[in-house]
């Protein structure tokens, strides 16, 4: 994947090169969910690139259930002072006012969040409005380029979050793979045209569409999420094409005790940093031991889904 | 005489390596006689067969953690200060070429130096404070114009920590309303800048810097070919 992100965006704006290049500099690693300080200093030790600060892992948030909201910033600002890599926190979707306090608090990447309660069902928030960039998820090229559209400078898949089953982060990688190649089919076959009609196909902005065929990826850094428990799930999404991982509940569930969740940290790590080396796939998958128990995919009830939050 | 062939790796352990792959390809055509490669480096093996090096912007907490796990600081540390050969740091890779840095994670980090100087990590702040500003850097030459300069969650050189005149500063920034700061410094074989050249188009600072890779090696492969072929090469350039 050699290609120059910032020489693809060329046309773009001093704003959107500095949002989208702090994504670049994350690239190969790990982002981890932690609730607390003393899990923000396990993620930072064992080599987290950021954290992502929120009141409950997704696993947690499923089993407690209610209206699950931005976190409480005086627990943001603890975690903000325990560590020096960049601090992420949730908002809800479409939630302006929870993104301005975020920024406000100088978060260095507001996650527009299906895994909270959506404050929106019509729009996301338009993040070009904002000096603080956002990653948001996405199930397929469509939904990419839309949130791309609206400001996003950071993708993620959504998979299906607290769960600890990679199936749906696995088919939503796919689909975006799929989709950039059929972009890029219908670029060479069909020109302009093939863009256009594509583009109204999937509900996607034509100008990003015909740039991410141009570039053969999407325009911005793609992490996975969504179900990433393990070394081995970890190394597979580096392998279909992802530029890093989010691992939320994987590190801290069901972990036997601190120095268990720090192995398993240390584990998810060393397989995003040598996700192609057979060897140290081997040793991190040792080192990571028992992962969480999770919930199969399958055996969730529809409205138990987060992935369908957004669109 | 320049080799005819020079290999450039880029430390690939994590953060904007095919950005700064991508630059070195279009910066390389400013020296057609020369065949560069260009490889990413995960292993000391792989760092044993580059002539020159680029560590690249990322964070510098996990470039350090993982570069212990590979076993990779002390060739790092023998390329960089025992063979001296030429070595840029962006950002992340500009702490991990600073003897000292201030603003670190508890317990500190593990450093790679080169540079004699003291680097301030996160000097302006959050992302909300990373910046784009035009940088006025003379060694680029006379009339090109301003370099485009993007700082993200930027280090700054602090202090120069030894007062023998080795190090040159290069590059200064001046945010509005805060003191001039030191982003570009040069000693020797190392250099390193706090902003991120491989994120613009632009190919002026990579390009110069490979002329400074062709230059150091034509003088390395004049009296000591076999010293160099053997990698045990100790060019000085003052």
């Amino acid at each position: 994947m050699a290609t120059n992100l910032a020489n693809g965006l060329s046309s773009i704006s001093d704003d959107f090169t500095v949002k989208a290049g702090l994504a670049q500099m994350l690239k190969g690693g790990v982002i981890m969910d932690v609730t607390n300080v003393e899990q923000a200093r396990i993620a930072e030790e064992a080599g987290a690139v950021a954290v992502m600060a929120l009141e409950r892992i997704p696993s947690d948030i499923r089993k407690v259930g209610g209206v699950v909201r931005m976190s409480n910033p005086e627990m943001i600002k603890e975690i903000q002072a325990a560590v020096t890599i960049p601090v992420m926190a949730k908002a809800r979707i479409g939630h302006i006012v929870e993104c301005q306090i975020l920024e406000a608090l100088g978060i260095d990447y507001v996650d527009e969040s299906e895994v909270l309660t959506p404050a929106d069902d019509q729009y996301h928030v338009q993040k070009t409005d904002f000096k603080v960039p956002f990653v948001c998820g996405c199930r397929n090229l469509g939904e990419a380029l839309r949130r791309i559209k609206e400001g996003a400078a950071f993708i993620r898949t959504k998979g299906e979050a607290g769960t600890g089953d990679v199936v749906e982060a696995v088919k939503h990688i796919r689909t975006v793979n799929a989709e950039i190649a059929q972009a890029k089919a219908a670029l060479a076959s069909e020109g302009e045209l093939g863009i256009a009609k594509l583009a109204r196909e999937i509900g996607a902005d034509p100008i990003l569409l015909k740039q991410t065929a141009e570039l053969g990826r999407l325009p911005v850094v793609n992490f996975a999420a969504g179900g990433v428990a393990t070394p081995a799930d970890a190394a597979l999404m580096m392998q279909l094409g992802c530029d890093g991982v989010f691992v939320g509940s994987g590190i801290f569930k069901d972990a036997l005790d601190r120095e268990h969740a720090a192995k398993r940290a240390r584990a998810i790590v060393k397989a995003v940093a040598n996700w192609t080396d057979k060897k140290a796939l081997i040793e991190a998958s040792i080192e990571h031991g028992t992962a969480m128990k999770g919930i199969s995919n399958a055996d969730l009830k529809e409205e138990e889904r987060l992935a369908g939050r957004g669109w | 005489m320049p080799p005819p062939a020079i290999t450039v790796g880029v430390l690939a352990l994590q953060g904007g390596v095919v950005e700064h792959i991508a630059l070195l390809h279009r910066a390389s055509s400013s020296y057609p006689s020369i065949t560069f490669h260009f490889l990413e480096v995960r292993t000391p093996e792989q760092l044993s067969l580059c002539d020159a090096l680029v560590i690249p912007g990322g964070e510098s907490t996990t470039m350090a953690i993982v570069a212990r796990r590979l076993g990779l600081f002390e060739p790092l540390r023998e390329f960089v200060k025992i063979n001296h050969k030429p070595v840029w740091g962006t950002c992340a890779g500009l702490v991990m070429l600073a003897e000292e840095a201030s603003a670190t994670k508890q317990g500190g980090q593990e450093l790679i130096g080169g540079l004699d100087v003291r680097v301030l990590r996160n000097k302006f702040g959050t992302q909300v404070q990373s910046f784009v500003a035009d940088l006025n850097l003379e060694f680029l030459g006379d009339g090109e114009g301003p370099f485009r300069g993007v700082f993200i969650r930027a280090p700054v050189v602090e202090e120069v920590i030894n007062g023998d005149g080795k190090v040159r500063v290069l590059g200064t920034v001046k945010k509005p309303g805060e003191e001039e700061d030191i982003v570009a410094v040069r000693q020797g074989n190392v250099f390193g800048t706090s902003f991120h050249p491989e994120l613009t188009g632009d190919v002026r600072v990579h390009a110069w810097w490979l002329g400074n890779v062709v230059e150091a090696l034509s003088q390395s492969v004049k009296g000591e070919d076999l010293v160099i072929r053997s990698g045990k090469s100790v060019t000085e350039q003052t």
